[in-house]
């Protein structure tokens, strides 16, 4: 009896554990009036901190209710949106932005020059993930000019005019968050957190107005989202790789590639040193170069690519894997274990007391691998890559954690990581020495001057065309550079492709090179989504 | 208990005693090939995933190709492994409070008793939860916490076997005698809880285990890549709306036998060494 009670606990717990039962329902209320120019997508993540542009909202995918000074087209090309056009001074410090005059807000009060200033003032004081440390000043020079000062040339500045949304300087309040008002395509209609958000189209959007007039977002879980597919009672659905076999009736799956990429960090030092917070820093395994091009050159990403990820994803080389910025000679050719043999053999790593591990004097080749625990991707990429590496005499340990958990060991040991941005700043945030241990960017202390030297002149360079040649150099120079030819900082495994169930008939654009999180990076061009039948 | 038919060439005592005998080399089978199974058989095998249960691989394998005959043995075998430590913790703590509040007078009797109450109160899983997530999981946390919480119903019937034993005609006999209150306890006492205490153990044992499966199951126990049955029974449940039963059906099943195993043993234990049914 007592067996059976407990029993019968188990699957209880399990129940709570998806923790949007009801959700579906709302769904089905929602779909039952579903008609030709509305749309219900199940994502999975939902926005908690609201849709404040300031904060962070709108950075991954479109930001439904504002617009952007700036926008990326499907060929990740830079577009006018608000603005009319821009110039940046010869020496790259002061960028001038026109603004459209003929922009209202959805509450029909004209967007000028001084909502711009409002909003970047107000993102630098947020102090969030809007990077403004750069920026000196925002001025308004007459109702639709707007001037920012830069403390020296960045040519990742433009990143941030595409991904802030304009807030209204007149409707902003505490509660903006939960109740924005923008020039976006769509306007706010309800959000029920935990449950759905529901928009409709903005009448007084300035640019071509939006095929659908209403889409329900609806926030289920992996298991619900596919279930509420198989129902019909969704329009497209995210889904993980495992339901990628599962046919269901009328609707096609989208497999798009991304840079969601996952790989591991290494620590690039040897150990000794601690962090401010006396966290200990460097690894003396990881640290041999020999040990982190062997791992790199005998994981066999095709493997883990059609193991892990059903097939769904493509090898990862470097960080920004097929964007304009990528230099394509950092694709190695991998699975090559003698190769990597070879590597440690020459290197000293030699497996003298026979039990199946390598050492070095008195340093044995192991580490512990650490990854997310609750995030089934990287717990099998982490399995699967310590057991490729047991052949090769390496003895990789495996720690699974909460991110508490692992920020407090990340300095020390590998850690199986995720990015993916549009904005080539990232490279510069995980490779620069300058953002050594600062929070989860390069963790390992990766440093190497000349690659700092390029990734220096890229962030200075005026243009981002400009940039591109450094940003590529910073990965490979012929001679040096922080991919798998060069220093070999990270392993990078897998570019993660993001699976959606799309109703047949339902035309989702060119979707461009998806970013790092699944769902609203589908978004992006959503005001060309359509029916073609 | 159960009835069995006359013909039958065991008598009660016999056929309980064979229950326990069977149940025990079960689970000594299990804890051996826990320990000595090839640790080669749950390597990935990217090639050989999601495969039904076939003859090379009796329980089918996982999405990584792991064979999960093997991962659900390593997975039982480590379980009753936690079970142990948290069930000898628990007994334990329930002998020395329950001896403590039925020998040293009425206030330490109160204050234990007042324990015991506060930790019955609360279901136990709750209370585990708890502890486990203040001391970040894994497997301390989870043994402490199955140590700390499974001790309660234990202690109060040990306390009460106590104090009805302190009140028996030989106790009182060898007290005015002069015998010292620890010679009382090591003579006296303990011999005739030892019994109990046995068969509390075993019974914990069960409960300690599926609480274990139920922890790690909601990710406060151990590393999800270690085989614990927990964490074999909760990465199936992501897979069963992609129609792979088997990934949770057989290591339920054995958890699910495991238990009724112990059980088994407690119970028929009991049920020999209770001298009021001991007669036929």
């Amino acid at each position: 009896m007592v067996a059976l009670v407990a029993f019968i606990s188990i699957f209880t717990l399990a129940g709570c554990n998806s923790s949007r039962p009801d959700s579906a329902d709302v769904g089905r209320s929602v779909a039952s009036e579903v008609k030709k120019d509305e749309l219900v997508l199940a994502f999975g993540s939902e926005p908690e901190t609201g849709f404040d542009p300031t904060t962070g909202w709108g950075r991954y995918g479109s930001p439904l209710f504002q617009s952007t000074l700036l926008k990326r087209d499907d060929k990740l090309n830079i577009r006018n949106d608000l603005a009319t056009n821009y110039e940046v001074s010869p020496d790259g410090n002061v960028w001038t932005v026109k603004v459209r005059d003929d922009v209202k807000f959805s509450d029909g009060q004209p967007l000028t020059a001084a909502d711009v200033v409002f909003t970047f003032e107000t993102a630098a004081g947020n102090g969030s993930v809007v990077d403004l440390n750069r920026v000196r000043k925002v001025e308004a020079l007459d109702d639709y000019t707007v001037r920012f000062t830069l403390q020296e040339p960045q040519s990742t500045f433009v990143n941030t005019l595409i991904g802030t949304g304009i807030i209204p300087k007149h409707a902003y309040g505490k509660d903006y968050a939960e109740h924005p008002i923008g020039s976006g395509p769509y306007q706010l209609v309800q959000w029920d957190k935990g449950q759905q958000l529901i928009v409709q189209a903005n009448p007084q959007y300035y640019d071509r107005q939006p095929y659908f007039k209403k889409i329900t977002f609806l926030f289920l879980s992996e298991d619900a989202s596919f279930a509420a597919a198989q129902a019909g009672i969704v329009d497209l659905a995210y889904i993980p790789a495992a339901f990628s076999h599962q046919k269901v009736t009328g609707m096609r799956i989208e497999s798009l590639k991304t840079v969601d990429n996952r790989g591991i960090v290494f620590p690039y030092v040897k150990s000794g040193g601690v962090t401010k917070d006396g966290l200990p820093i460097g690894n003396d395994v990881t640290a041999d170069p020999a040990i982190r091009h062997a791992i790199n050159i005998a994981v066999d990403r095709h493997a883990l690519v059609d193991g892990v990820l059903e097939g769904h994803g493509t090898p990862a080389y470097t960080s920004v894997d097929g964007l304009p910025w990528w230099n394509p000679e950092t694709v190695i050719e991998d699975g090559n274990l003698e190769g990597a043999k070879r590597l440690l053999d020459e290197a000293g790593w030699i497996d003298t007391d026979g039990d199946g591990v390598r050492e070095k004097g008195a340093l044995k080749a192991e580490f512990t691998l650490y990854y997310l625990a609750s995030d089934s991707i990287r717990q099998s990429l982490a399995i699967s890559v310590a057991d490729m590496m047991k052949p090769l005499g390496l003895n990789v340990k495996l720690a699974g954690g909460s991110w508490d958990i692992i920020s407090k060991s990340m300095y020390s040991n590998p850690v199986i990581m995720g990015w993916g941005s549009h904005d080539p700043h990232e490279m510069y945030n995980l490779y620069s020495s300058e953002t050594a241990g600062i929070d989860y960017y390069n963790t390992g202390y990766y440093s190497n001057k000349t690659v700092d030297g390029y990734l220096e002149q890229a962030l200075h360079a005026k243009t981002e065309e400009e940039a591109i040649e450094f940003w590529k150099k910073a990965q490979w120079d012929e001679t040096t550079g922080l991919s798998v030819k060069g220093d070999a900082a990270w392993a990078w495994l897998v570019n993660i492709n993001h699976l959606y169930l799309v109703k047949d008939g339902l035309d989702i654009g060119d979707q461009r090179i998806h970013v790092h999180g699944h769902g609203w990076p589908a978004t992006d061009n959503i005001v060309d989504w359509k029916w073609t039948k | 208990m159960i009835s069995i038919p006359k013909k039958f060439p065991l008598n009660r005592k016999q056929w309980a005693l064979m229950k326990v005998i069977i149940s025990v080399v079960f689970i000594v089978i299990i804890l051996l090939s826990g320990l000595f199974l090839d640790e080669g058989r749950i390597v990935t095998n990217l090639t050989d995933r999601n495969s039904p249960p076939s003859v090379d691989h009796l329980f089918g394998t996982d999405w990584l190709g792991r064979d999960m005959f093997t991962r659900t043995v390593m997975g039982l075998a480590l379980s009753i492994g936690v079970g142990l430590i948290g069930a000898i913790g628990s007994a334990s703590i329930a002998l020395f409070l329950g001896m403590m509040a039925a020998t040293m007078g009425k206030r330490a009797d109160r204050l234990i008793s007042w324990l015991i109450d506060l930790f019955l109160s609360v279901p136990h899983l709750v209370t585990l939860i708890l502890i486990a997530f203040m001391l970040g999981g894994g497997f301390k946390g989870i043994v402490v916490g199955l140590t700390l919480t499974h001790w309660p119903s234990l202690a109060r019937v040990i306390r009460a076997e106590v104090m009805q034993i302190r009140s028996a005609e030989f106790v009182q006999v060898s007290r005015r005698m002069g015998k010292s209150g620890w010679w009382i306890a090591v003579h006296h006492i303990v011999p005739h809880i030892i019994p109990q205490f046995l068969i509390g153990f075993m019974l914990l044992f069960p409960h300690v285990i599926l609480h274990e499966a139920a922890v790690t199951f909601i990710g406060l126990g151990l590393s999800p890549h270690e085989p614990a049955i927990g964490i074999i029974l909760s990465e199936s449940m992501k897979y069963l709306s992609a129609g792979m039963w088997w990934l949770a059906f057989f290591p339920g099943l054995c958890l699910l036998f495991i238990v009724r195993m112990f059980d088994q043993i407690g119970e028929n234990l009991r049920w020999l060494t209770d001298s009021n049914r001991n007669r036929d």
